[in-house]
């Protein structure tokens, strides 16, 4: 049971940051790689923030915002300064990994075990009943996790979540309805990277620290997510063929929190079962790799049905 | 119906993958059956998790003095305790979903080699009501794992591997009487070595010493920042600071064409070319660590009722065949109490 608690915890929380990655990876086309060190800001700005008095919902915003600027610096520096998409990433989360160490006062580790989190807190202590205590983690980040995800296919059915949309699949079309598929993507990678920050503080109140090397990878547990998520679950979002038979699949959104779930159980088990760290990238390469070929497959069957 | 298929499909790649890659030396997975044995048959067998944050010679010997430690107090590893051990190679994100994942296998007792790694083991611990007790940890006080006294904040307590900076430079005083300063390099992203180049600026007055010290970001700025440091000094002491530490080897090949001393912070790096050391044991700090672990399982006090641990007294470790090149003897009075003299570098 606790295992499954952790999975749950873990992949929750993850899933923010995944929701993030959708947009840039799979709705913009853009590979990200800011989310890299964005991830670590949200959790270098909680603990600072934290510590100096600032209330820990509060935190989370603070990180939302803090991270939507650094997506913007991104988009900025790609649309504006037309640097390559992935040289742009590559740029931002270098510079912030020092910014990151400025942020939480010049330490590589900042812990906040004896504050007040969103997590533990008097609220909850007096709220909560004693029964439900060992699954209150899971109902908060669950809550926030849904609210993340309504917000976002909120967002994404509005006018200007149509654009983005379409920036990604056809970008021709964007310029032909007089808009500025610049700003458009700048837009996109602020939101992405705002969801990241906002993981990143919930981690960093979850683990009641901060440390500079959880960033590490962050791009990849988002892809990973996304692709699990999408390829296996939801039909190809090309197929507009099949679409309207498919009216009941699962959106997006809630596929790539699953996706995020499924890839943190896969990590879970690899490492009950004995595997060493050293060959966990391996293995998510790997993985992946499979999924994609296995998801192409299967579209090239459904086209020979058709 | 498909769905199904696609999860079934995703789950059966996944097994399939891990049993494959899990290889011949793939550790046996921590069995919950352990501790149920135990309870159902009353005997006294333990489950503990080790966690341990990076590999490298230090960390490993406080593994190993942990286990010594324990089978000192009769829990052996075999016999009566079954031992889990990850390391999650520099990772934060995989240490803490190590942590969790023992705390998923019930283990009786975490052990936190590390200071990200013991955050971890008690950011879950705290919550599962597991025991952490860590080791190797500089400064507890400032992990939050301990009260400005020295007093556990929680079922947590272990030991820490501060360096005997006043020794150090006593020792550095003793071997060179005209040296003026001392250069340290260190890394501006690891705490642990903050604060212990602001000790060695405390201290180092007392001793007729001036600190210069250079910090780095990452291993690529440790030849240039080694060519500035080396001008300006009269010898260089080493932290831990495991980005320096790794790139030991080319400070101390620029270091002896220019006849430079190296002290080193312990006996791994005294082996490799450093001329002395008052060092640490680590598989001493390891037993040390291992007996409050056998206390804390054998029920006979709680992490919460001691208060964290150092090693008190350092040994001194030379190299004479450092010396030699260097022209330098050691005073009689540090040989005589030498717990290890190596004669040669090991490469």
């Amino acid at each position: 049971m606790t295992l499954i608690m952790g999975i749950f915890e873990e992949g929750l929380i993850y899933a923010i940051m995944a929701l993030g990655v959708y947009i840039t990876y799979k709705i913009l086309d853009f590979p990200d790689l800011s989310v890299d060190s964005t991830f670590p800001m949200g959790a270098a700005l909680t603990a600072s923030a934290i510590l100096s008095g600032v209330h820990p919902a509060a935190a989370l915003f603070l990180s939302f915002g803090a991270g939507a600027l650094a997506g913007c610096v991104t988009g900025f520096i790609h649309v504006k300064l037309k640097v390559r998409d992935l040289l742009s990433g590559i740029i931002v989360m270098t510079g912030l990994y020092s910014l990151n160490l400025r942020i939480a006062g010049g330490r590589a580790n900042v812990p906040i075990f004896t504050q007040e989190t969103i997590f533990e807190n008097k609220f909850l202590a007096e709220h909560i009943p004693h029964s439900l205590s060992p699954y209150a983690m899971v109902l908060i980040l669950l809550v926030i996790t849904i609210m993340c995800k309504v917000l976002l296919d909120l967002y994404l059915s509005t006018k200007s979540g149509y654009l983005l949309r379409a920036v990604g699949d056809n970008e021709a079309l964007v310029t032909s309805l007089a808009k500025d598929k610049g700003m458009v993507k700048i837009v996109g990678l602020a939101i992405a990277n705002g969801f990241t920050a906002m993981a990143g503080s919930i981690y960093c109140q979850h683990k009641g620290f901060f440390e500079i090397s959880v960033g590490t990878g962050t791009m990849v547990i988002g892809l990973a997510s996304v692709i699990i998520g999408i390829q296996l679950l939801t039909p190809e979002s090309g197929s507009s063929m099949f679409s309207h038979l498919h009216k009941k699949e699962l959106r997006p959104t809630t596929a790539v929190i699953i996706g995020s779930i499924v890839y943190k159980a896969c990590i879970s088990a690899a490492i009950s079962m004995g595997m060493e760290a050293n060959d966990l990238k391996l293995i998510t390469s790997i993985l992946f790799l499979i999924i994609l070929i296995v998801s192409t497959e299967r579209r090239r069957s459904v086209k020979g049905h058709a | 119906m498909k769905k199904t298929v696609k999860i079934l499909f995703l789950a059966s790649v996944t097994a399939a993958l891990l049993v494959g890659c899990a290889g011949p030396d793939a550790k046996a997975p921590a069995q919950a059956a352990s501790q149920e044995n135990r309870e159902a048959s009353g005997t006294d067998n333990y489950t503990i998790g080790i966690g341990q944050f990076a590999a490298h010679g230090s960390l490993d010997n406080c593994r190993e003095g942990f286990l010594l430690g324990l089978a000192e107090e009769g829990i052996v590893e075999g016999e009566n305790l079954t031992v889990l051990y990850e390391n999650s190679q520099a990772d934060g994100g995989i240490a803490s979903q190590i942590a969790s994942n023992f705390a998923s296998q019930h283990v009786d007792l975490i052990c936190g080699i590390a200071t990200p790694m013991a955050q971890s083991a008690y950011g879950i611990g705290r919550k599962q009501n597991i025991p952490v007790i860590y080791t190797a940890v500089t400064d507890p006080v400032a992990a939050e794992l301990a009260a400005p006294d020295g007093s556990p904040v929680g079922e947590i307590t272990g030991t820490s591997d501060k360096l005997p900076v006043t020794q150090q430079l006593e020792m550095i005083r003793a071997i060179l009487p005209q040296a003026k300063t001392i250069g340290i390099m260190f890394t501006t992203s690891e705490v642990n070595s903050l604060s212990t180049i602001e000790e060695y600026k405390a201290a180092a007055p007392d001793y007729g010493f001036e600190i210069v010290d250079v910090g780095i970001s990452t291993t690529a700025d440790v030849p240039l920042a080694a060519d500035s440091l080396l001008e300006k000094v009269d010898c260089v002491t080493n932290l831990t600071d495991n980005t320096v530490v790794a790139s030991l080897p080319i400070i101390l090949d620029k270091a002896a064409k220019k006849q430079i001393p190296v002290f080193g912070s312990e006996i791994e790096q005294v082996k490799i070319g450093c001329l002395a050391s008052m060092g640490l044991d680590y598989i001493e700090l390891g037993k040390q660590t291992g007996k409050m672990a056998a206390a804390v399982l054998k029920g006979k006090k709680k992490a919460s009722e001691m208060n964290f641990e150092v090693i008190e007294e350092a040994s001194f470790y030379g190299n004479t065949k450092v010396a030699e090149n260097l022209g330098i003897t050691f005073p009689e009075k540090l040989t005589s109490s030498a717990k290890e003299l190596f004669t040669e570098i090991t490469e």
